[in-house]
């Protein structure tokens, strides 16, 4: 009972701060795995129908998955300093491969017919891709933008570690003063992020799948 | 009009398609038939550039479609492919009104076309036009097809197998459809088929083709009749299924009929009739010509005259081309118990008789007699 009363003190104490962190956390995030959609979504596409091209570039950006976090982190320090825009350049690394991926595979499972149905009746390709193939890989791609962001809201934590800031921040600082409290603070908002953000792409996922589909 | 020249389609391990030359008229119905591999959808989609010949040229009214831009071509040029290709994402009229967006029509054009299009084949619009095509049934879904290939009039149309993954019956329906849309339309139309009957039910010429090459180039009528060799003719009876409304009247008249010259006597004639069991001679000349007809009640009230060419009167024939169906609808426009059959000279072949159509109908219906 005690330690509840104490964490209710706690966190009325430190609102503010645990907002700040969680809007800087969501910046992070969201911010990396934005311009990871802006780079990944058009590589995506120019890569599809360049196997030999497509399978160099998916190799890259999968090794650079693999690079432990940490180690990254460690890279970025030297190279850009500390603060937001490297952790920002180490997320969007991350959130690279799966929208990467899933754009690629959305676009080359297209049905042939569909794709020789619009080049027949004469679609010029920017109205193929526009109005055929990017509409019916939809689906696919949310997909991958789903997977990029729940990982990078829980990795952006990692951030603090090179001055970013985030809930990160608070999860740290719980583990070197051993206050549960601040811990807590940090970890419990990482979490409920992360569930609602699943939810709300998972949502946005059918929304945008064509109403014909499946 | 499209002039296929020499056109040939070289892949690096085969020759898909050899020196094609074909002129398609105006308005006509030309089918491209053949086993699988045979080129011939390789041929159509070199019509819409989507296959490059190797050499050769394709000639729309007198234009190379090389010269022409890709895709300017392809809107001119209705197209419809074998999977029907509806786009999932797209609702039946934004399907239909696709090219007529594509070339720029404004919307309320594109909202009329639409439902036109749809009252053609019996669609509600209020009902179909915001449906998706998953909501519609495989025949339904190809019928949007076709009507998506003809929304800016085209004057040509190419199709690729359109009907193969329907049903039997919707396929029938469908085939029925699209000879009365062209009946209407007058299009010219390319149309890939691997189903002879397909091919015989809407074709106003059959290209027949093995190997890329063009093996024959006639009517459904001519290729049935006169198949250029065992290949065309084996492709008819392996894939045709008897049916007696394509059958020349040929196949299903006797070929025996009983006659007698004009000079015939009447005790003889009488006599003939009862040891054949008929009720009506045929009156032939020498030369095997027919002069008419006469039937035993013609026969009982003329006792007096001596010879059969004096009371016979003359017969309406047909020709020996004909196919089943108009003889049959010959007789019963003119209430007919035969119709005799003659050559192009006038020389009596055959007889059809109800009892012959009947025959052609059971053979049809139950094979080829020996189970009757």
């Amino acid at each position: 009972m005690a330690k509840v009363l104490d964490m209710m003190q706690f966190l009325d104490m430190n609102d503010t701060a645990i907002i700040k962190a969680a809007v800087q956390h969501l910046y992070l995030s969201f911010g990396s795995v934005l311009i990871g959609c802006l780079v990944a979504i058009p590589t995506g596409i120019w890569i599809t129908g360049r196997d030999k091209i497509a399978g160099h570039v998916l190799r890259i950006i999968g090794t650079i998955q693999t690079i432990p976090s940490l180690a990254l982190l460690g890279f970025a320090l030297p190279l850009f300093g500390i603060g937001t825009l490297p952790a920002m350049i180490v997320l969007f690394l991350y959130s690279l491969l799966p929208i990467l991926r899933n754009t690629y595979t959305g676009l080359t499972s297209i049905n042939p017919a569909f794709i020789e149905a619009g080049n027949g009746m004469g679609m010029n390709s920017r109205q193929l891709l526009f109005m055929v193939k990017l509409p019916l890989a939809m689906p696919v791609i949310m997909d991958g933008i789903k997977i990029s962001t729940v990982y990078i809201l829980s990795w952006a934590t990692l951030g603090a570690l090179i001055g970013a800031g985030g809930l990160g921040d608070l999860i740290f600082t719980g583990i070197q003063t051993a206050d549960a409290n601040y811990i807590l603070a940090g970890a419990v908002p990482v979490a409920l992020l992360t569930a609602a953000a699943g939810w709300l792409l998972g949502k946005a996922e059918i929304a945008l799948t064509p109403a014909g589909g499946k | 009009m499209v002039t296929f020249r020499s056109v040939t389609k070289a892949y690096r391990n085969h020759i898909a398609v050899k020196k094609f030359n074909l002129e398609v008229q105006d308005g006509e119905f030309l089918v491209l038939i053949g086993p699988s591999g045979c080129g011939k959808t390789t041929t159509l989609k070199m019509v819409n550039r989507l296959i490059e010949p190797t050499s050769g040229e394709i000639l729309i009214d007198g234009k190379n479609v090389r010269a022409m831009d890709a895709v300017a071509l392809r809107r001119r040029i209705g197209y419809v492919i074998q999977q029907v290709g509806l786009f999932p994402n797209m609702t039946v009229e934004q399907n239909i009104d696709l090219v007529p967006r594509l070339i720029g029509w404004d919307s309320k054009k594109c909202k009329s076309r639409v439902k036109e299009l749809l009252e053609m084949v019996n669609m509600n619009p209020d009902i179909y036009a915001s449906r998706y095509p998953n909501e519609l049934s495989g025949g339904q879904q190809q019928r949007i097809g076709v009507l998506r290939a003809a929304a800016v009039e085209p004057p040509l149309i190419l199709m690729d197998e359109p009907f193969g993954a329907c049903d039997p019956i919707s396929r029938e329906t469908l085939q029925d459809e699209m000879k009365k849309l062209q009946n209407t339309l007058k299009k010219t139309v390319i149309f890939v088929t691997h189903d002879m009957d397909e091919a015989l039910k809407l074709a106003d010429r059959i290209v027949i083709m093995r190997q890329g090459e063009i093996i024959q180039v006639d009517t459904p009528e001519r290729i049935l009749r006169q198949p250029a060799d065992a290949f065309v003719e084996s492709f008819i009876g392996k894939n045709r299924i008897n049916n007696p409304a394509l059958l020349c009247v040929e196949q299903i008249m006797k070929t025996n009929p009983v006659t007698v010259s004009p000079d015939c006597g009447l005790a003889e004639c009488v006599a003939l009739m009862r040891r054949k069991k008929v009720d009506t001679v045929l009156v032939v000349d020498a030369q095997g010509r027919l002069l008419g007809g006469v039937d035993i009640e013609e026969l009982e009230r003329q006792r007096s005259v001596h010879k059969i060419g004096d009371i016979s009167s003359e017969l309406g024939a047909v020709l020996n081309n004909v196919s089943g169906r108009e003889a049959f609808a010959i007789m019963n426009e003119n209430r007919l118990k035969y119709l005799p059959v003659v050559d192009k000279r006038d020389r009596l072949v055959g007889l059809v008789t109800r009892t012959s159509i009947v025959d052609a109908i059971a053979s049809a219906v139950w094979g080829d007699g020996e189970s009757a």
